[in-house]
């Protein structure tokens, strides 16, 4: 069986420090690393903004329903995809064959400039990945740390 | 698979409602939308037709404190029944945690409901995924109209294996049992995980913080 994949406290200060940094250079609002099953693996930026779990699962699925039509023209997929809005913009690229990184910018901003170093980032992002996949940390949970009661409450 | 983050103290699971169309599965989550706890549960996204047919998927996040000094989050997904919306179905069974499987009780249903048993299987086998491996409860839903097949026969009709899987009687549109499916799928998931995770190899083991009394998060716990 394999291990669940664990971000340490190391990692995601190693990502916070990417994506802070891609941040500062871009002026963008917020950017988040997602897997393209929709999970949040990371967030930087200004979270107030909006529902960060919901945008990751609506995204991952904008960018698997654009996979067909690059099929179409003979891609496997776009690579990027850019959504523009009248004053909030969206900027979703690949990351490798899992990942996925989003970043939201307004007007402060250019597309281009997300675009150019959005690459980069990428890049740094897929490296820090490439290399908690294959360590792997594991983390020990007894079934005596799992709650015995029923984990939803109706509330009638 | 999802990721644990250590830092942010988050284990997030993916659990996906699947069956035939019109079987109740947005109906699910919209109840389990209205009755849990406002506090532990995000916005429903809905991505649907006019005529509220499911075009991509309904969405609900939710979080509980299941875990021992994790906040867990569980997103509740569905798929679209229609048969023509199969890329869509494998796009939301990625990464999948759990499965809550909806039938149609009616007897006139029981071939779509095989129907879509059997594509569930074929795409999560295009995962390199079994259902046996995933923690999967089936829901017999709309268990109040007057056509419906008996229990034992459909459980001769889709649950008939060695190992059976875990059934509910379910009225989705009243909310019977619609809990109970959901915790039951929640809890063989958690005790497949707590069997899965294993002790890191080189590395100190990190110790597991109880959430402070007072704090943001144990506020969020269910009373």
């Amino acid at each position: 069986m394999n291990a669940i994949p664990v971000l340490t406290i190391e990692d995601v200060a190693t990502l916070d420090g990417v994506l802070g940094d891609f941040l500062k250079k871009t002026e963008a609002s917020l950017t988040v690393v997602i897997d393209r099953g929709g999970n949040v693996i990371s967030q930087c930026g200004d979270m107030d903004v909006m529902d960060v779990t919901v945008i990751a699962a609506l995204a991952a699925g904008s960018f698997a329903a654009t996979r067909e039509l690059a099929r179409r023209i003979g891609e496997v997929e776009f690579n990027a995809l850019y959504h523009q809005g009248n004053g909030n913009h969206m900027f979703m690229n690949s990351v490798d064959d899992e990942t996925i990184m989003i970043t939201v910018f307004g007007s402060r901003t250019t597309v281009g400039l997300v675009r150019f170093y959005s690459t980069a980032t990428a890049q740094n992002v897929a490296n820090v990945l490439k290399l908690l996949r294959r360590t792997s940390h594991g983390l020990k949970f007894d079934a005596k740390d799992i709650t015995a009661s029923p984990v939803f409450a109706d509330h009638s | 698979m999802s990721i644990i983050n250590y830092a942010s103290r988050e284990i997030q699971f993916k659990i996906v409602y699947y069956g035939p169309a019109l079987c109740g599965k947005t109906t699910n989550l919209s109840y389990i939308h209205q009755r849990i706890n406002p506090l532990n549960r995000g916005d429903l996204v809905s991505l649907a037709t006019a005529t509220e047919r499911t075009l991509f998927f309904d969405f609900l996040p939710l979080n509980a404190v299941v875990i021992k000094g994790f906040v867990t989050k569980f997103q509740l997904y569905t798929v679209p029944g229609q048969v023509i919306y199969n890329a869509t179905r494998q796009l939301v069974l990625r990464s999948v945690d759990g499965i809550v499987f909806v039938a149609d009780s009616q007897w006139e249903k029981m071939e779509e409901n095989v129907e879509s048993w059997k594509n569930l299987t074929d795409n999560l086998a295009l995962q390199n995924m079994a259902i046996d491996d995933v923690p999967c409860v089936l829901e017999y839903n709309k268990r109040d109209l007057p056509n419906v097949a008996p229990v034992n026969y459909i459980e001769y009709v889709l649950n008939n294996r060695k190992k059976r899987l875990q059934s509910f009687e379910v009225i989705s549109s009243t909310g019977q049992n619609v809990f109970a499916a959901l915790n039951a799928v929640s809890q063989i998931l958690l005790h497949k995980f707590s069997k899965q995770s294993e002790a890191p190899q080189g590395a100190p083991l990190p110790v597991a913080i109880p959430v402070e009394p007072g704090t943001a998060e144990a506020q969020r716990l269910p009373a």
